[in-house]
């Protein structure tokens, strides 16, 4: 696989608003680790090993929800498993699909983010143009959660409470531009919002089973009431 | 709990579904249907139960200050605004309800 510096440039050029979101969006995770209790290794090693938003913030609040290890994991793994998909139709672009190294790196590299950008490309993708945009994603990821760590005790205390918000501002905004896409998006997601705030507010469950729950029920929802085309399967 | 422990088992969960996909996709394309629309619903499902009901129970008494951001953010990106508008504009509502209507 011959190395292209256009096409790295290019990938760091295409890569620039994924910086900027997930370094502000890192920033709330890198507070979030210091006020459950990590060290400032631990937060940055999650990121540096995990590189997931919603994966890692869903981490953190199951562990300071008091859950167990194994439902961590398993919830974990549970809303990962979107990735299986995007890494698997990631994979019919790429311009050289043999390169062990160059399929190792997309996969470490397949996020949300990147998924899209990537695949609304339009054309071939080289390893090249999938480091640029890749690298450029993870110092985002990674040096947000390091400086939110250190800095976030020089914040005034309204400022780190408003904080806790950007996690959530994040999801909303997905569900936002997926709602504006198709309005059944927020039908599908006020089932698992429902049955969450109920299975925990009124049944007593724990976070993470009645995540797994919800996200079940209303995924299962969402496949009845979305057509094939809707879901984006042919 | 042990922290790395708990670390290291969520980096395999994350990295094993991104990586294997890249040296197994043929396979994949053959599982039922009906399994493969739900892997790609699941995300948005999985949103609902990620905003509530922490978004609220995380600000205690000031649960409104939570409502503000995420309806807003929400909104924002409705109207295509971009993710990085629609934190910077909850960041605002929240700030302004807690420091507006501390409880």
């Amino acid at each position: 696989m011959a190395v292209s510096a256009k096409e790295i440039r290019e990938g760091v050029h295409d890569g620039f608003p994924i910086f900027l979101g997930y370094f502000t969006t890192a920033l709330a995770f890198g507070l979030l680790t210091r006020t459950s209790g990590f060290t400032f290794v631990e937060g940055v090693l999650t990121s540096l090993v995990t590189f997931a938003g919603s994966g890692q913030f869903l981490m953190i609040n199951l562990y300071n929800a008091g859950s167990l290890l194994l439902s961590i994991v398993v919830s974990v793994f549970f809303i990962n498993s979107r990735y299986i998909f995007m890494a698997s139709s990631l994979s019919q672009r790429l311009a050289d699909p043999s390169s062990v190294p160059g399929r190792l790196m997309c996969g470490f590299g397949t996020v949300d983010e990147v998924f899209t950008v990537a695949s609304f490309k339009g054309r071939k993708l080289s390893y090249s143009y999938m480091a640029g945009l890749i690298a450029v994603s993870y110092i985002g990821w990674t040096s947000g959660t390091a400086v939110g760590y250190a800095a976030g005790t020089f914040l005034p205390d309204v400022v780190q409470k408003a904080a806790v918000i950007t996690v959530y501002a994040m999801f909303a905004s997905l569900l936002g531009s997926e709602t504006g896409r198709n309005a059944k998006a927020v039908l599908v997601a006020s089932v698992s919002a429902l049955l969450n705030s109920i299975l925990i507010l009124v049944a007593g469950l724990s976070t993470g089973l009645s995540f797994l729950i919800s996200m079940a029920t209303a995924t299962v929802f969402g496949a009845l009431i979305y057509s094939d085309r809707e879901a984006g399967i042919e | 709990m042990n922290k790395l422990l708990m670390i290291f088992l969520c980096s395999a969960v994350t990295l094993l579904p991104r990586i294997i996909p890249y040296f197994a996709s043929s396979a994949l394309s053959h599982l039922p249907r009906f399994i493969r629309k739900c892997m790609m619903l699941l995300p948005v499902a999985a949103l609902g139960a990620l905003i509530f009901p922490l978004a609220l129970t995380d600000f205690g008494a000031m649960w409104y200050a939570g409502l503000a951001g995420v309806a807003s953010a929400f909104i924002v990106s409705l109207f295509r605004g971009p993710m990085i508008l629609s934190i910077i504009i909850a960041l605002v509502s929240t700030t302004g309800m807690l420091m507006l209507f501390p409880a």
